[in-house]
């Protein structure tokens, strides 16, 4: 069991490779990370490479990160005179060669891990996201920024092979890991040849023509040297040019204003735009005489754009109008995935409350209905399953959607007005005194959304920094101001229990 | 099971000459087979639930040998087995994860250590640290020196493995002591070949009955046998196995050039740190190393003249010991004193005392090692520099990116029956207050995790309950422990439920049963629905507990949040005094996926009327708060960039993993959080009156839907 003996005999052979090409696979579970594995072993075996292989699913097989590390041995058993290389079962920093990511997180953490090293590593990663439950679960938005992944890994590989390779999968019909291998040998980052890899898809018996339809996809699009895009934002714009807003508003407002007065015609009526423009005027002259144009007017988009989503409020009306559409009638179709001739039963679940039926009411019937719902301390829901997709079912929604003609005259209509123009208000007196400081109170209406719960926290919070920061000075000088309102308005997005917000608020 | 092995089983069968290519732990099975072994059993977990999983589907094998195989309930229930080889020459081998596993067994260890074998008796450990472990990070080194039984640590390729498992039979044999076997996670899963030998049919078995017990007092474990024992173990035992290791040669010497300083390694540390010297420089690809290096692929006993004679003559020697306390270390510096060796020893002074020995912690390490003891004839500037070299991108990583990624801890999985029953918990808590909840061990200890952190404690395997016994009594409201149904049968029932019952206690025990050890890879239990031929299909919880005198129990559906909701409150504030169980009942849906799917397939390509259930959520509903997301946490419930030109905050979305549970429009009924879910049924294979009612519906709601709406607006999407 002496291994000197072993390794001394065949010394003097210098065109031996001096180490293993070795692949750090990073992948999530249910991507078939194993397979892709076994296709690597497979594909060395048949080249008759010293190959191992070794993995770390643990607990991580449920939903976590998983890690598989390969070795392989770039010269045959039969070169070898009997020697056996020493593979190791660790990935080590400083010495891999082909890092593969299956996800674009889990190649920033290969990064972080000192696994893409300039001199030597190709970095086969797909640029798609899936997302983490830090991410998903943030009260805003929690993502980690695509663009510093992706300029992370252009400075530090070699030669990073960086696309969507979920995408191209879905197209294949297949596993994202026929994706990746195909790009791995594409980019020629191993010593295997295709024709092995092929074959080892081949011999796996199960689903072989969809994974080499991925392998070939991969393959070509590693060869090839396209370049890379950011995703495309996805957005669906409805604003169309408006005369007013042409005349009235600078060039680089007018994407967000025109998307604003469509969104309003679109929630009630001409007429509420029109009402949206008129608030929108003496904020934007505030801008230009703070200053503000050269900056691209931002306080003026940053109004437009939270004035647009306030004034179009969610209500029950609304979400009737939305849920009975044949717009979206055609997006579940879609989404679900089902076929044209396969009937789809849509059901909603709505479980309005006292709020959200007074809401609708005239501030005469609706005041007295809640104050007597709220001195009886009890919630009072109706959980509602409604099938729209049958006659029934949409008529209800659609005749809820009509109850549009009733909003302007129902007390939630003219509560969210009333505190509209006092935000306004206090966007335009912070503007006198500095636009940032303006810019921050304007954005404190991003505090706002939402449903039922949701919405009541939301404006309770947007209410206490009010009360703390923005009606009174607090005795602080207008930018020790403006980073106040920011560290607020940020704490009331770190917990629903609005723990971080008391503290931030305490600290003035 | 989670997987099949029919395929790795045939490997099983390899003959004389054959080459085997597969996984560490299947290696393993068939090195058992190749030594003879007449049982076999163990308690499956991570990493050597694979081991378990192919001698269930290597029945037929198996019966052929005439070898028994049991499917122990629990660990102690495998160390107890291993008893067979005390009175009987009788080769037996058992598995489990350690040290959790070993914890468990450790009664019968101690007793089966004492009393002694005849019969070579072997115990395969997943040794569960570092990386990917989901255990308490501890060494299972300390049970071997407690019990006196030898530990072998091999190095971490099929063909040291493979012959340490044949040569750990005949150590346990020549030295009447069990032998364990430490695996690593890594070791478990790595990937490689090794000739193989035929499988050896064992004298004594299932097929060559023994018939005539043996009686031996002195195997006995009652006084005063156990104070001969124990001088026997000294006397008689422990100078047999050091002899048998020496003479084997078990323990490997590579020697090198820079022979002033040396490196004793662990096996299982060999080839990690092999890597490190071929990175600086000082080793090859083929393990011709410059530093001589002693390998230990027996860490306990260590043969002490064989330690002072490779320290003797070095300056300094590195000692590579995974994990702490550094017994290793500690004892190699006694043999070196008493030896009167005046060799410098490093090991934990510049490797970390706690954590796994990863490349970068040994790379680091070693680099610190070769600085310090400065080896003759090696340029340690040239050292220092590749080292710098190799760990450079990592700080360069760092300013590049700017924050540390998210981590992804491991959460439920998508329609896991277990998560509608912490959501509603969740919802419970809202309305009474935080709640006191001890957990317990397997996938339902995710809760702990985000998004749910719930849960106080985690005492181990089945003993929940028990963690809760003083918890209740210290409250005014009532606390509530969560155990799984294989805690359940593995510890719960006797340890747990009896303890309780016995107790008057009062507290309240939610069971999940979901009719496998899921966590460990869906491995049947007493209780699961569908069992083999090999075991016993009729054992219950509900009778179990009825048995054992629990009067108030409530069977749950999990995915009917109200329900769930409506019953934890009743047990929170009913008057009655006693141990309260609610069963939430839903089969784990990776094993009833694995169970539906084909069936689907099946029914759909024969035509058959297939309804698909989907959910979805209108992205120009939903604001972005993502309440639901933190209230289930599915992996199918995601985000995805706002379609909306006015919104920056992503929208939540459920992605084409869905299964159709049904939870997330569940909990946006029962919190009331926001009306963007939908769910869609889609009729596969529609019949003739589905079609029908379909177009009259669609054309009704087509006509109704393009007449024009109330504002006469143009800009409608």
């Amino acid at each position: 069991m002496d291994a000197l003996t072993e390794t001394q005999s065949a010394r003097g052979q210098d065109t031996l490779p001096t180490r293993p090409v070795t692949v750090l696979v990073a992948a999530l579970g249910g991507e078939g990370g194993g397979v892709m594995a076994d296709w690597l072993v497979a594909a060395a075996n048949a080249q008759g490479f010293p190959v191992q292989s070794t993995s770390i699913p643990g607990v991580a097989q449920r939903t976590g990160a998983t890690t598989y590390y390969l070795e392989i041995f770039p010269a045959s058993r039969d070169r070898l005179n009997g020697r056996s290389p020493v593979l190791a079962l660790t990935p080590n920093p400083g010495n891999i060669d082909v890092m593969v990511a299956s996800e674009l997180i889990e190649a920033g953490r290969a990064m972080q891990n000192g696994y893409v090293s300039p001199d030597r590593t190709v970095l086969i990663a797909s640029t798609h996201r899936v997302y983490a439950i830090g991410e998903k679960s943030a009260m805003g938005d929690g993502r980690f920024d695509w663009n510093r992944l992706v300029e992370a890994a252009h400075q530090l590989a070699k030669q990073p092979v960086l696309f969507d390779m979920a995408a191209l999968a879905q197209e294949a019909g297949t596993v994202i890991n026929a994706v990746l291998f195909g790009a791995m040998v594409g980019a020629g980052a191993l010593p295997l040849s295709r024709q092995a890899c092929v074959e080892a898809i081949e011999r796996t018996g199960k689903g072989t023509a969809a994974s080499l339809r991925g392998f070939e996809a991969g393959y070509n699009r590693a060869r090839g040297t396209d370049k890379l895009t950011a995703p495309v934002d996805g957005k669906l714009n409805r604003g169309r040019p408006v005369e007013r807003v042409r005349a009235q508003f600078p060039a680089e407002t007018h994407r967000i204003v025109e998307e604003g007065v469509a969104r309003l015609i679109d929630y009630q009526d001409i007429a509420y735009a029109d009402t949206y423009l008129d608030r929108l005027g003496p904020v934007l002259a505030a801008d230009r005489d703070g200053g503000g144009g050269p900056g691209g007017h931002r306080l003026t988009n940053e109004t437009a754009r939270h004035l647009a989503l306030w004034m179009s409020y969610e209500d029950l009306v609304r979400v009737a109008d939305l849920k009975s559409r044949a717009s979206r009638f055609v997006r579940v179709r879609t989404e679900t995935g089902a076929k044209p001739d396969q009937p789809v039963a849509v059901t909603e679940f709505l479980k309005p409350g006292v709020e959200e039926f007074c809401s609708i009411l005239p501030p005469a019937l609706a005041h007295p209905i809640l104050a007597w719902a709220r001195q009886s301390g009890r919630s009072f829901h109706v959980g509602l399953h409604v099938r729209t997709s049958t006659v029934t079912g949409f008529l209800l929604m659609r005749g809820l959607a009509r109850l549009r003609a009733l909003r302007r005259r129902s007390s939630r209509f003219l509560d969210e007005q009333a505190l509209i123009e006092r935000w306004l208000g206090a966007i335009r007196r912070a503007a006198t005194q500095d636009l940032p400081l303006a810019l921050e109170v304007a954005e404190c209406a991003r505090l706002i959304k939402g449903y039922g719960d949701t919405h009541k926290r939301g404006t309770e919070n947007f209410n206490a920094i009010f009360a703390a920061l923005v009606d009174d000075h607090a005795g602080l000088a207008t930018g020790a101001r403006a980073a106040a309102i920011r560290a607020c308005r940020l704490a009331a997005l770190a917990d629903p229990e609005g723990q971080a917000l008391a503290k931030s608020l305490a600290q003035i | 099971m989670e997987r099949s092995f029919a395929q790795e089983v045939q490997l099983l069968k390899l003959g004389d000459g054959e080459v085997f290519h597969g996984e560490g732990i299947l290696a393993v099975t068939k090195a058992l087979l190749q030594a003879g072994v007449s049982y076999v059993g163990g308690y499956q977990g991570a990493p050597v639930s694979h081991m378990m999983d192919v001698l269930n589907d290597a029945r037929d094998i198996m019966d052929e040998l005439g070898i028994h195989v049991e499917t122990n309930a629990s660990e102690a229930g495998a160390a107890a087995m291993l008893g067979a080889s005390i009175n009987y020459p009788l080769r037996g081998a058992v598995t489990w994860k350690s040290t959790v596993g070993t914890n468990v067994a450790s009664d019968a260890l101690s007793n089966l250590a004492s009393a002694g074998v005849k019969g070579g008796a072997l115990i395969v450990i997943g040794e569960d640290y570092g990386e990917g472990a989901s255990i308490i990070q501890e060494r299972s080194h300390a049970f071997a020196m407690k019990s006196q039984i030898w530990l072998l640590d091999p190095r971490p390729n099929l063909p040291t493995i493979v012959n340490m498992v044949e040569q750990g039979f005949e150590l346990s044999e020549a030295s009447n002591s069990p032998v364990m076997l430490e695996l690593r996670i890594r070791a478990c899963h790595v990937h490689g070949s090794f000739p193989t030998k035929a499988n050896r049919a064992p004298p004594i078995s299932r097929r060559h009955l023994i018939e005539n017990p043996d009686f031996d007092y002195s195997r006995i474990c009652l006084p005063p046998a156990t104070y001969a024992q124990e001088k026997q173990k000294i006397e008689v035992r422990w100078p047999a196995a050091v002899d048998f290791i020496r003479k084997r040669k078990l323990n490997e010497n590579f020697p090198g050039d820079a022979d002033d300083v040396g490196i004793i390694v662990q096996g299982g540390m060999y080839n990690v740190t092999l890597r490190a010297l071929q990175q600086l420089g000082l080793a090859d690809a083929f393990g011709q190393t410059r530093i001589p290096i002693y390998v230990l692929n027996v860490t306990y006993p260590l043969i002490p003249d064989e330690v002072s004679a490779f320290c003797a003559g070095k300056r300094a020697v590195l000692i590579v010991e995974e994990g702490q306390p550094n017994y290793i270390e500690e004892a190699a510096h006694a043999i070196l004193r008493r030896a009167d060796v005046q060799t410098r020893l490093h090991g934990k002074d510049v490797l970390p005392m706690a954590g796994e020995y990863t490349g970068e912690v040994v790379l680091t390490g070693v680099a610190k090692f070769i600085a310090a003891a400065a080896p003759k004839g090696v340029d340690t500037d040239a050292v220092a520099a590749a080292f710098s070299q190799l760990t450079g991108s990592k700080a360069r990583a760092a300013e590049l990116l700017g924050a540390p990624m998210p981590t992804r801890p491991p959460g439920f999985c998508i329609g896991c029956p277990e998560r509608p029953v912490f959501t509603a918990m969740k919802l419970v808590e809202r309305d009474v207050g935080k709640l006191h909840i001890s957990c317990d061990i397997g996938c339902h200890t995710f809760s702990t995790l985000p998004p749910f952190n719930m849960g106080n404690t985690v005492l181990g395997y089945g003993l929940g309950l028990a963690s809760n016994a003083a918890v209740n009594p210290m409250f005014a409201r009532r606390t509530l422990t969560v155990m799984g149904d294989g805690g359940f049968w593995h510890n719960g029932l006797t340890s747990g439920v009896a303890n309780a019952v016995f107790n008057k206690d009062d507290g309240i025990l939610v069971i999940m049963k979901n009719g496998y050890t899921s966590a460990t890879g869906i491995q049947a239990i007493p209780s699961s629905v569908n069992q083999s031929d090999h075991r016993s299909p009729d054992m219950s919880i509900e009778r179990a507990l009825d048995g054992i005198g629990v009067k108030w129990v409530k069977s749950i559906y999990t995915y009917k949040i109200g329900t769930m909701v409506t019953a934890l409150k009743e047990a929170l504030t009913t008057s009655y005094k006693g141990l309260k169980v609610i069963i939430a009942d839903a089969e784990c849906q990776l094993a009833r996926q694995r169970r539906i799917r084909p069936q689907i397939a099946r029914d759909l390509a024969a035509g058959k009327r297939v309804v698909r259930t989907r959910y979805g959520i209108d992205d120009d509903v939903c604001t972005g708060d993502h309440s639901c997301i933190r209230l289930s946490g599915c992996p199918s419930l995601t985000i995805k960039p706002n379609p909306d030109p006015l919104r920056t905050d992503p929208v939540a979305t459920v992605n084409e993993g869905c299964v159709g549970c049904g939870l997330c429009g569940e909990v946006a009924h029962a919190a009331v959080l926001c009306p963007s879910f939908y769910r869609a049924d889609i009729v596969q294979n529609p019949t003739l009156w589905d079609r029908l009612i379909d177009r009259v519906r669609r054309s009704v709601i087509g006509w109704f839907q393009g007449a024009p709406a109330p504002s006469t607006s143009t800009w409608t999407r």
